[in-house]
């Protein structure tokens, strides 16, 4: 039998064994593909923004990492990827990690809108604080889970730290119980975005023979940290819902031709915001003004910005003090609201409010804000979420809107009439305001995202409901070619895997393990003989004949 | 982890194996090809028992789906399992010589087998990983604590097909070989209804598995007395 002849050559193959694994072994790793293996986490994380204003880095420069995930109290290198919640980093803590540290993941709150006053502060001044200036390590940002929080107890409470500490024996129970984890994002570098802001706008005209023209304006981005998260409600949602509620109100009234106001109303939503200088805005202004028929903005009587409308009273922001008897005095005076007046500084690195852009071009303009100052950090915050008390107050603000404009247009001055007219025709739609407001408070409208999107998202929105009121036209814009005025960054998220791994030394201890319990395993069966001659007679009774 | 790790967890499951198959004196018998044969005739036998599964029982993965958990439908699918015992059974059959390097023999090469067949490839994907878990480490211990299993499992078979048996060992040699197809369902329901972890479940599992060899050994000594006598 072939069995049999194989036994000759099974005596050389088996006294070979283990030298000819060892050639073996890492043919078959070389070969071997190097699999993708799957980690026991995987998470959705976002990066923070990038971008270049004017030429100038902001953000977050770096994109991919592979460190070992510490926690705030135990890093020490920049071999370490920090892990911690983002309520529980300090601004000085942050400063360090900066510097530096590897990386940076920040878990966001379970619920943001439980947070209290003074804990919203303080992301606020980390906020800031992480405004600041360029960060050169990568930083994630990862919506709260179970898991995560686990990940983050779990690095708190780690053993594993680099200094020697307690006795030897202390040290290896300490590596065998720890776990450490890995953290891994891989992930393109950060390359520029194909940005193309566009500028939406649509004209009700106004009677025959009236040459006025009113422009209302918002924009639709938002601003924080993190792109994927900026979802904005006050800002500058508000503005926005409010803008399309009064696109709503005034084609209604302005459709009954004996209805219809004196001057014609332009309504123009842009792209871009303050976090890039009102990019869109200066765009669409030159090219109106440069354009062969510059009728869309030949008689502005006034442009009135939309701005953060849901936190409070309306102010209205000036950079010029609106004259006696002209149009913006009167809808001062109709909208009751106190005068805020700041100068503009072109020196600063971007323009404080909306108007400053028309302002800068002789117009006469000024924006609706309940904001007190340019500077308020809601304005850039990831805490901007929506909620039911503000969305009151934009019903409030929008009414009140509403009444001074259509009072100002058909230029009403009898209390009576007013009563009678907003009951009438200017009933102010709650229903369309939430609709609007909560749609785009739930969705990320960084530029990064908003400017990029392939197949419209929220721009194609808010042009498919403008054009239900106005007939729109979309501009198209583009940044400089040599001196970009402004260039995105991506990628905005990526996948974080964590591998939960051991300590180098751990192998090392396993293997001293092993060791010794192959050795008992000799032992044993080199003493099993005399154990079954003495288990055999327990058995039998009798000794063992051989 | 590493490649090293990977080599630890290697070493814990073929030393034994190595020492098993050196220090047990069967490598005296020049039985190398014989612990191949066994291993051919464990992969024909799990070939075989796959086809009965295939053919006779439902598909597993719903039931898995739906998280049902079939007990008559899972003892049924151990019972497939004797076709382990008529495996080894051909096993002992063919292999010459001696009854304990018969028994050891056909253990080793069986066992090696399993261990090849279902091990290997997890060890290869999982311990070279990145992520370290317990789960590696554990499975080459367990692969260990088959070992055993198997020898005393052998030594039933070999003991059931001896004609000479002392009438008195045959109940508890045929109780425990009919329990056999059956160990592992036995110790998964014990371990679920003392809520075992799996550190645990694997020492019950050792013990289970010394216990079943201690008792055919006790049966083998008993016979290999009377064939002296």
């Amino acid at each position: 039998m072939w069995l049999d002849q194989a036994d000759g050559f099974a005596e050389i193959f088996k006294g070979y064994l283990p030298y000819y694994l060892l050639v073996v072994f890492p043919i078959f790793i070389i070969m071997s593909p190097v699999n993708p293996v799957a980690a026991s986490h995987e998470f959705s994380v976002y990066r923070m923004q990038q971008y270049d204003l004017h030429n100038v880095p902001h953000g977050c420069r770096s994109s991919s990492f592979n460190l070992e995930g510490r926690s705030l109290s135990s890093w020490g290198t920049s071999r370490h990827c920090v892990v911690a919640r983002l309520q529980d980093i300090s601004v000085d803590q942050f400063v360090e990690i900066r510097n530096k540290a590897g990386a940076l993941v920040l878990v966001l709150p379970k619920n943001i809108t439980l947070l209290t006053d003074e804990e919203k502060e303080h992301i606020r001044l980390l906020e800031m604080a992480m405004m600041q200036q360029e960060i050169n390590v990568p930083v994630y940002f990862a919506n709260w889970s179970p898991e995560f929080e686990d990940i983050i107890a779990d690095l708190q409470h780690s053993f594993i730290t680099d200094d020697k500490s307690g006795t030897a024996l202390e040290a290896m129970f300490n590596t065998v119980s720890s776990n450490g984890y890995q953290i891994v994002v891989s992930t393109s570098s950060p390359h520029k975005l194909e940005s193309k802001p566009v500028t939406l706008h649509g004209k009700l005209f106004g009677r025959a023979g009236n040459t006025q023209t009113i422009v209302i304006a918002a924009h639709y981005d938002a601003n924080s940290l993190v792109p994927e998260l900026s979802t904005g409600a006050d800002s500058n949602a508000s503005g926005v819902a409010a803008l399309l509620e009064l696109a709503r109100i005034f084609s209604r009234l302005y459709s009954v031709t004996s209805d219809r106001g004196g001057p014609s109303i332009l309504f123009v939503l842009t792209s871009t915001g303050h976090s890039l200088n009102y990019f869109s805005t200066k765009k669409w202004l030159e090219e109106q003004l440069d354009s062969a028929d510059a009728t869309l903005l030949q008689d502005v009587s006034f442009i009135m910005c939309l701005d953060s409308i849901s936190s409070g009273p309306l102010s209205m922001h000036v950079s010029k003090p609106p004259k006696p008897w002209t149009a913006a005095h009167s809808i001062k005076s109709r909208l009751r609201v106190p005068v805020v007046h700041k100068k503009i500084n072109l020196a600063d690195e971007t323009l404080a409010w909306h108007h400053e852009r028309f302002s800068i071009k002789r117009m006469t303009a000024f924006t609706v804000s309940s904001l007190q100052s340019h500077k308020d950090p809601s304005r850039s915050s990831i805490l901007d979420t929506p909620s039911d008390a503000s969305l009151n107050t934009l019903y409030t603000n929008i009414v009140e809107l509403s009444r001074a404009l259509a009072s100002h247009i058909y230029n009403l001055t009898d209390e009576n009439i007013q009563t009678h007219l907003y009951d009438e025709a200017l009933s102010v739609d709650m229903e369309s305001i939430k609709l609007w407001y909560n749609y785009l408070s739930s969705q990320p409208r960084a530029p990064h995202v908003v400017t990029t999107s392939q197949n419209g998202g929220v721009s194609a929105a808010l042009e498919r409901v403008l054009s239900k009121f106005v007939e729109v036209s979309v501009s198209v814009h583009a940044t400089d070619r040599r001196e970009p005025e402004h260039a995105l960054y991506g990628p905005t998220r990526a996948l974080l895997y964590v591998y939960s791994v051991k300590p180098a030394v751990f192998d090392l201890i396993l293997t001293l393990a092993i060791v010794a319990y192959l050795t008992v395993l000799y032992f044993a069966m080199q003493v099993f003989p005399r154990f079954y001659e003495e288990y055999a007679k327990i058995v039998t009774g009798k000794a063992k004949v051989h | 982890m590493t490649l090293y790790h990977f080599g630890n967890c290697l070493a814990l499951v073929y030393v034994p194996y190595h020492m098993a198959y050196k220090f047990s004196g069967i490598s005296e018998y020049a039985s190398f090809s014989k612990c191949v044969y066994a291993g051919g005739l464990y992969i024909f036998t799990q070939l075989c028992k796959m086809l009965l599964l295939a053919t006779f029982f439902p598909d597993s993965d719903n039931s898995h789906e739906s998280g049902e958990y079939d007990v008559l439908l899972e003892i049924l699918k151990a019972t497939v399992d004797f076709a382990d015992l008529f495996g080894l059974y051909f096993a002992l059959n063919s292999i010459p010589g001696k009854g304990h390097a018969k028994i050891l023999t056909a253990a080793v090469g069986w066992a090696s087998a399993e261990v090849l067949v279902t091990r290997s490839v997890f060890l290869w994907v999982g311990a070279r990983g990145s992520e370290f878990s317990w789960r590696y480490v554990r499975a080459c211990a367990e692969a260990n604590v088959s070992l055993l299993q198997t020898a005393g499992c052998a030594t039933l078979v070999w003991l059931r097909a001896r004609s000479d048996l002392p009438p008195r060992l045959a109940p508890l040699v045929l109780s425990l070989l009919l329990l056999a197809p059956y160990r592992s369902l036995l110790e998964d329901a014990l371990a679920a209804a003392l809520s075992l972890s799996p550190w645990p479940l694997l020492a019950l599992r050792a013990v289970h598995a010394a216990v079943v060899a201690l008792a055919a050994l006790a049966a083998y000594a008993v016979l290999a007395q009377q064939i002296a006598v």
